[in-house]
C-alpha cells in the first residue's frame, strides 16, 4: 500500500466530488435542512391533558381535577359554548356536569355526565375520559372501586421524561445524512467507470487495493463527518459520545459497502440514482420506527441499517450504554464486512 | 535488431466461443515503431490490453521490458505509458491536475507538467477544465498523460483517429520524438499512410492473426506491383498507360512509349499499404 497514492486519489476524488454542483448542493443543502427540521421540531412534549368543562355547580372531588398539573382545564359558562369549542377543534374532549349532580348523589342517583369528543379524537382519549369521570365520581360519592391495582413500569420509565419528537427524529435525521452518501459514492465510481478514467487508473503502479481504500476512505470520511456534524449541532453527544462516535464510524463503513455493491450493479449515473432512492428509503424505514415506536416490528431487524438506528436511538436517547447496545454493534460490524466484501468483489469484476 | 522490448509468444484470448486473439507471436526491438494494422474485430486492442496488463492471456506469454505482464504486472506498469483510443481525462479537473495525477500514480517527482503540455502544443491552457478542451486537445493531453513517467514503452491506440491534420501531425512528431530518445512504440491504427510515414515495422492483424509483419518497404517489395504511370493525348483527351517496373523490359517499354506516343505526364507509382492489407487479407481495413 503507497500512501502517496492512496493521497493522491483521495485528493482527486474529493475535486470531483466537490466540483459535482448536485452532490455538493444535496449534501451541504440536506446538513442544514436536517439540522433545520431538528430545531423546528418542539423540544418538549405537551403532556397535559386539556379539557373543556361546563359545571353549573362544581363537586368538590371535579375541583381536584384544576389542581392537577396534569390536566389543563377551561371552564365554560354554558352547555353550548362548551360544545362549540370543541366543534372548533380546541378540545378533543369536554365534560358537562348536569345541574343537579350535588341533589342527584344526595338522594341516591345517578346524575347524568356527558362527555363531547370531537370526531378526531382517538379511542384512547375516549377511554380516558370516561376512566375519569367514573375515578372522580367514585371519589365524590365516597365508594372507593372494589378492586386493586399495581404499576408496573416495562422498559425505562419515561415518567415526566418523554423524549420530544426531535430527539425521537434524531437518529432518523444522523442516518438519512449516512445513506445520501451512498449514492454519492456510487455516482463518483459509476462515473470513472462509464467515462474510462478508471481503466486509466489501472494501466499505472495503482493497485485495485488502492483504488478500494481511497474510494472507502472518502466515502467514510464525508458520511462520517457530516453525521458528526449533525450529531454536534443538535446535542446528539450529550450521552455516551464514545459508543456514537463508534457506531457512526461503523455506520459509514456500511454506507462505503452498499455504495461499491450499487456501484458495481448498475450501468451509469441515471441507474445509480434510481436504484440508490429505492435503496435509501428501504435503509431509512428501521429509522421511523424510533420516531414513532410501535411502527416498526421485528422484521425490521433484517434491514441492515436497523442496528445502526437502534442503538444511536437508545444511547442518545434513553442512555443506553455499551453492555445494551454491544450485540447491536457486532451485528452491525458482522454486516458491514459481508457488505464490503461483496461490494469489492463485485466491484473488482466490474473494473476488470 | 536491436535488445528486444516486447516478446510475445502464442499469446491467445478468447471471448467465450470467439477467438480474439488466435496465439499470435512477434518481437519488438527497443526504439522501434511498431504499426499494429487491421480493421474492427481484428484482435488489436485485445492484444493491447494483454500486453499492459489490463486482460489475463488464456495462453501463451508476453515479456515487457525483461519481465513477464502477468507475473510482474506493477513493475511492468511503472515503465510503459498507454494513450487511449477513446479520451478518458478527468473532464472537471484540469489538464495540469490531470497530469499531475498520474504522475503521483507513477511516483514521478517534481513532474514538470508545464513543459509536457508545452510538449503537446498545449502551452498556455494548463490550468483550464478539460471539459473545455476540443477533441484534439484532449487527443493531445492524453499523449502527454501517457509521457508522465517516461516510459520505455508507448502504447498508442489510433492516437490521431478523428482528428485534424494539424493535430495528426503534432502527434506524429512526438511519436518521431519518443523513438529517437529510445522508447519503443506500438502504434495501434487504421492510417496506413501514418503508419508508413511513421513505423519501422507493421503487423497486419486480421480475424485474431498476425497475417504479415514487416518493413512497409519489404512488404511493398515482396506484395507490392511498381509501376510507371502515363498520360499521353489521345485525339482531344487524354489516355492513361502503365508500364510495369520489376519486368527486365521495362527500360525498352518506356523507350517505346516517348518513341510510339506524345506523353504528357509521366510519374511512378507503388503499392500502398492499404493494396498489400487487401492482397494479404483479402478485406480492406475499414470493413
Amino acid at each position: 500500500m503507497n500512501p502517496r497514492v492512496i493521497k493522491a486519489l483521495l485528493k482527486k476524488d474529493f475535486a470531483l466530488f466537490t466540483s459535482n454542483r448536485f452532490y455538493l448542493l444535496i449534501t451541504v443543502v440536506g446538513l442544514v435542512f436536517y439540522v433545520g427540521i431538528y430545531f423546528v421540531l418542539p423540544a418538549q412534549l405537551d403532556e397535559k391533558l386539556s379539557l373543556a368543562m361546563y359545571a353549573p355547580v362544581m363537586p368538590p372531588a371535579f375541583s381536584q381535577l384544576t389542581k392537577h398539573e396534569g390536566a389543563d382545564v377551561k371552564f365554560f359558562s354554558t352547555e353550548e359554548s362548551l360544545k362549540q369549542a370543541v366543534l372548533d377543534g380546541d378540545y378533543q374532549a369536554a365534560i358537562a356536569l348536569p345541574p343537579d349532580i350535588m341533589d342527584t348523589w344526595a338522594s341516591g342517583g345517578k346524575p347524568e355526565i356527558i362527555v363531547y369528543y370531537a370526531s378526531t379524537a382517538p379511542p384512547e382519549v375516549n377511554a380516558a375520559i370516561v376512566a375519569l369521570v367514573k375515578e372522580l365520581s367514585y371519589a365524590q360519592t365516597g365508594q372507593a372501586l372494589n378492586i386493586e391495582t399495581t404499576e408496573e413500569i416495562l422498559g425505562p420509565d419515561m415518567l415526566g421524561n418523554q423524549i420530544a419528537l426531535r430527539d425521537r427524529m434524531r437518529p432518523l435525521l444522523a442516518i438519512f445524512i449516512l445513506l445520501v452518501e451512498i449514492m454519492a459514492l456510487a455516482s463518483l465510481i459509476a462515473v470513472e467507470i462509464e467515462q474510462g478514467t478508471a481503466r486509466a487508473l489501472l494501466v499505472t503502479p495503482l493497485r485495485i487495493s488502492e483504488l478500494f481504500i481511497a474510494k472507502g476512505l472518502l466515502g467514510v470520511g464525508l458520511a462520517f463527518g457530516q453525521a458528526v456534524l449533525f450529531m454536534a449541532l443538535v446535542g446528539g453527544f450529550s450521552h455516551q459520545p464514545s459508543i456514537i462516535l463508534v457506531t457512526l464510524i461503523i455506520g459509514s463503513a456500511m454506507v462505503v459497502g452498499i455504495g461499491f455493491l450499487l456501484a458495481s450493479l448498475t450501468r451509469d449515473v441515471t441507474a445509480v440514482t434510481g436504484w440508490g432512492m429505492l435503496i435509501l428509503i428501504l435503509l431509512a424505514v428501521p429509522g421511523f420506527g424510533t420516531v414513532i415506536p410501535g411502527l416498526i416490528s421485528d422484521w425490521a431487524r433484517v434491514i441492515p441499517s436497523y442496528y445502526l438506528t437502534d442503538t444511536v436511538s437508545r444511547v442518545a436517547n434513553y442512555g443506553a450504554g455499551w453492555g445494551d447496545v454491544g450485540t447491536n454493534l457486532a451485528i452491525l460490524t458482522g454486516i458491514t464486512a459481508v457488505v464490503i466484501w461483496a461490494g469489492m468483489l463485485t466491484l473488482r469484476r466490474r473494473y476488470q | 535488431m536491436a535488445e528486444k522490448s516486447i516478446i510475445v509468444e502464442n499469446l491467445t484470448y478468447r471471448y467465450g466461443s470467439l477467438m480474439a486473439v488466435d496465439h499470435i507471436s512477434f518481437e519488438v526491438g527497443a526504439g522501434e515503431i511498431l504499426g499494429f494494422l487491421g480493421p474492427n474485430g481484428a484482435g488489436k486492442t485485445t492484444t493491447v490490453k494483454m500486453l499492459t496488463g489490463q486482460l489475463r492471456p488464456q495462453e501463451g506469454h508476453a515479456i515487457l521490458l525483461g519481465r513477464d505482464i502477468v507475473k510482474e504486472t506493477h513493475a511492468v506498469r511503472s515503465q510503459i505509458g498507454v494513450c487511449f483510443e477513446q479520451t478518458n481525462l478527468y473532464e472537471q479537473m484540469s489538464a495540469l491536475d490531470n497530469l499531475l495525477l498520474f504522475a503521483e500514480l507513477f511516483g514521478v517527482k517534481g513532474c514538470d507538467g508545464y513543459a509536457l503540455m508545452k510538449r503537446v502544443g498545449l502551452d498556455g491552457r494548463e490550468k483550464d477544465k478539460v471539459s473545455g478542451y476540443s477533441r484534439g486537445m484532449k487527443q493531445r493531453l492524453m499523449v502527454a498523460r501517457s509521457l508522465v513517467n517516461t516510459p520505455e514503452i508507448v502504447f498508442m491506440d489510433e492516437p490521431t483517429a478523428g482528428l485534424d491534420p494539424v493535430s495528426s501531425e503534432a502527434i506524429g512528431n512526438i511519436i518521431l520524438e519518443e523513438r529517437d530518445r529510445g522508447a519503443t512504440v506500438f502504434l495501434t491504427t487504421h492510417d496506413m499512410w501514418e503508419a508508413d510515414k511513421l513505423c519501422h515495422r507493421v503487423a497486419f492483424m486480421d480475424q485474431g492473426k498476425i497475417a504479415a509483419l514487416d518493413t512497409p518497404h519489404n512488404l511493398k517489395q515482396r506484395y507490392g506491383k511498381r509501376s510507371l504511370v502515363a498520360e499521353v493525348a489521345a485525339g482531344t483527351g487524354l489516355e492513361k498507360r502503365e508500364i510495369n517496373m520489376d519486368t527486365s523490359g521495362t527500360a525498352r517499354a518506356v523507350e517505346e512509349l516517348f518513341e510510339k506516343e506524345k506523353v504528357v505526364t509521366i510519374h511512378s507509382e507503388e503499392a500502398t499499404l492499404e493494396d498489400i492489407f487487401i492482397k494479404v487479407t483479402g478485406r480492406r481495413l475499414t470493413e
